[in-house]
């Protein structure tokens, strides 16, 4: 049995970086998914993330991304689906520390190799934002490119041989911070 | 000429620091500490439901979660006046324990070990020098010659690649590293090790929270946890045994462990307990209350000023009738719309944003003050306000440290010493000492109060008309407080004054600066453009930006900008 970590990451208190808590909440409701994947609302959980990652064959993070137009040459749509691979992410320079925070996924991961516990295999499903500004909801942009995480996330569990199946009845979706906002995502069940 | 070096980690997203010092002949003349976003977040929660804060509040920051879930049901709960069960208070206790300890474990070795030790350093050690060295300290287990070979080899793997990874920003070979290659490859290992630990710290928090990050079990009133030493689901005799064996290890590794490197690198760093000083008013408030009421704490509380030890003034209750009188926040110098300091149940959130400019505005931080002064907060805070009313348990583990080193290094470390960067690392390591035998204490305390047949866990709140709280907790960083105001039922106004907010503080309308930004000044730098020193004395804050998005930055550029103008 595959160990596996889906975990949706940001903070839900600023808008399209909430993204992620919110993915992971929508997917454990509609699926169900084999004995060893683990779904989370992780947050932002900075260090923390090392334990997250460790001892897992795999993990598929969701998380809002922010490419700007300076190092990317042309602007990046918001709601657009950007996948990175373990390589990807590996090959990225870790933050210097100024806080906790700064030691984000490059670092937790690069800490993961050198502690000899990092998975196989990761990825990084990335959802450009739109604004980050304070606010429980997401932008419509980002709404509208739910459907796209969701194949993607599926496509990835299909690759590791992983199963999954809809949930006959889904269960309750615990939005609790969203309470003022359209639930419903335009994924069809 | 003075030059200007701006330490800036320019993710673009996330509520960072940023520092910028002038240096002249090679020390720190002038310092400006900012914070890079704007921590608008407490406006979301006006016109919600107060029972509900906590769950927002604890988004607040992903590093310190139940820090701000606790301390918002104590803010609600002090607008009540509301008691709280026995059983409640020791649970919430153990959970702030555990994540203070595990938060402690991971600044140390994660955040700030690698400002003293230089990994390239390491190849050239001798495990077996290493190992004779470490069992003359202490009795760990896990300072045998083959843990220091195994983890030398990891370092000589990773230099050998040529693929530094975690590594690559480190200042190694910079003139400040001092250690010899056995204590670099010594504190090295157990930053390895420490990973075991701060998890098993992080497990009591789950178990005791039913989850983590987010903890869930926290309710207005008391905590939501079942107890029932006959149910299979509920809090029972099985599971506080698991939190007994899981704080065992965590206690022997505070001790054994945490303690004495900070002791061991200390004692090698002499110089650094003269460096750093900065704001010597101090601030804690008492926690770990013993009883219902909150009349008798653990953790004592109260303000030290200028330094001044011996004239340290208590507070009796941790939302004493002073703190709720002395806090104002002023915004000269913060990117808010101008206006005099005010008191944070009254406090404003309008942004003003200018750009940064060090002689106006700077700072999307405001600056806190207690009866106007600026004020340091912290492990080290805590610790001088207890030591100076004779605390027993906090002159146990301060004259343990203190031991510790002048044995290592034949360092006599005076409390005096204490106002510096490393006498804020020490202070953090002998709160740690603290911590971990309190843990056992309450664990103790919670067991035989359910043996007695006491479950309850829970008051419910009453809300009616307008009413005001601080909630406040003394957490791994310092004094957090939590304000609101509840109108008919409903949030009127909150604010968070967070510790990171008393100690990144930028200046005030009469300059006076806030304690990063007088710590640094006349910080002699070897290397201006290499500022390892100024980290150094940051990192003792164990700052943390609250309010921090986690957005994932691919360009590659987590990389600090360190800009000498």
């Amino acid at each position: 049995m595959k160990k596996v970590l889906i975990g949706g990451i940001g903070n839900v208190l600023l808008g399209d970086d909430g993204v992620g808590p919110y993915m992971a909440r929508l997917l454990e409701a509609r699926y169900e998914f084999d004995e060893g994947v683990e779904v989370a609302d992780l947050g932002t959980p900075a260090l923390d993330l090392i334990d997250q990652l460790s001892g897992k064959d795999g993990v598929i993070l969701i998380d809002s991304i922010s490419i700007d137009v300076e190092t990317n040459g042309t602007d990046v749509v918001p709601g657009t689906v950007v996948l990175y691979r373990k390589a990807d992410i590996m090959r990225l320079r870790p933050s210097v520390r100024m806080d906790p925070h700064s030691p984000a996924l490059v670092d937790a991961l690069l800490s993961a190799e050198l502690f000899g516990v990092a998975p196989r295999d990761l990825l990084l499903v990335g959802i450009q934002a739109e604004s980050f500004e304070p606010s429980c909801s997401l932008s419509k942009a980002v709404t509208a490119s739910l459907d796209g995480v969701i194949a993607e996330v599926l496509r990835e569990l299909d690759r590791w041989g992983v199963e999954y199946r809809l949930r006959e009845h889904p269960a309750e979706l615990d939005l609790w911070w969203a309470a003022e906002q359209t639930l419903e995502s335009s994924v069809a069940p | 000429m003075a030059k200007r070096i701006t330490i800036d980690p320019i993710t673009r997203i996330e509520g960072h620091l940023r520092i910028d010092v002038e240096v002249d002949n090679n020390a720190v003349s002038n310092a400006w500490a900012s914070c890079t976003m704007w921590r608008g977040i407490e406006k979301i929660l006006r016109g919600r439901d107060p029972r509900d804060a906590w769950l927002f509040t604890q988004r607040f920051c992903g590093v310190c979660t139940t820090v701000h879930a606790m301390a918002s049901v104590r803010a609600v709960e002090d607008a009540l006046k509301l008691e709280i069960p026995l059983n409640a208070q020791y649970i919430r206790n153990l959970i702030l324990i555990a994540h203070a300890l595990h938060d402690h474990i991971v600044h140390f070795y994660q955040l700030s070990a690698l400002d003293w030790v230089d990994i390239m350093q390491i190849p050239k050690a001798d495990p077996a020098a290493t190992s004779k060295l470490a069992e003359s300290l202490s009795p760990w287990t896990g300072n045998s010659r083959n843990e220091f070979k195994a983890a030398q080899d990891r370092v000589n793997a990773v230099a050998a690649s040529g693929q530094l990874g975690i590594f690559m920003n480190g200042y190694w070979g910079h003139p400040a590293m001092r250690l010899s290659p056995e204590v670099n490859l010594l504190a090295f290992t157990h930053y390895v090790q420490a990973l075991e630990y701060q998890r098993k710290a992080l497990q009591v928090v789950g178990i005791l929270g039913s989850k983590t990050p987010h903890i869930q079990n926290l309710t207005v009133g008391g905590v939501a946890n079942a107890i029932d030493l006959d149910s299979a689901s509920a809090l029972n005799m099985d599971r506080l045994e698991m939190i007994r064996v899981l704080l065992t290890d965590v206690v022997r590794f505070i001790n054994e462990v945490y303690l004495v490197d900070v002791c061991a690198v200390a004692a090698m760093y002499p110089e650094w307990f003269k460096i750093g000083k900065g704001v010597t008013n101090y601030l804690a408030v008492p926690d770990l209350p013993l009883d219902s009421a909150g009349s008798a704490y653990d953790l004592p509380g109260g303000i030290i000023m200028n330094g001044n030890i011996a004239g340290v003034h208590p507070f009796k209750t941790a939302a004493d009738k002073e703190f709720r009188e002395a806090v104002t926040e002023d915004v000269a110098h913060a990117y808010y719309q101008a206006g005099k300091p005010l008191h944070p149940w009254v406090g404003e959130t309008e942004p003003a944003f200018t750009g940064w400019d060090g002689e106006q505005k700077y700072s999307w931080v405001k600056a806190p003050r207690f009866n106007g002064q600026p004020m340091q907060v912290g492990p080290l805070a805590q610790v001088l306000v207890g030591y100076a009313q004779g605390h027993p348990l906090t002159r146990k583990y301060a004259d343990l440290a203190i031991g510790k080193i002048a044995a290592v290094g034949g360092v006599h470390v005076t409390p005096d010493m204490l106002h510096s960067t490393l006498g804020r690392h020490a202070a953090r390591a002998i709160r740690a000492g603290m911590l971990a035998e309190l843990a056992q204490k309450h664990l103790q305390l919670l067991t035989d109060n359910v043996a007695k047949g006491d479950y309850t866990v829970h008051n419910p709140p009453v809300f009616s008309g307008e009413v005001e709280g601080v909630g406040t907790h003394e957490a791994p960083r310092g004094t957090l407080s939590h304000w609101i105001v509840v109108k008919d039922g409903k949030i009127k106004n909150y604010q968070a004054v967070v510790p990171s907010t008393w100690n990144a503080s930028p200046r005030d309308a009469s300059g006076a600066h806030g304690p990063y930004e007088a710590s640094l000044l006349h910080t002699p730098l070897a290397r201006p453009e290499e500022p390892l020193e100024v980290l150094r004395t940051v990192h003792s804050f164990d700052p943390c930006m609250a309010c921090a998005c986690h957005t994932f930055d691919p360009s590659g550029r987590q990389i600090a900008k360190v800009k000498v103008l």
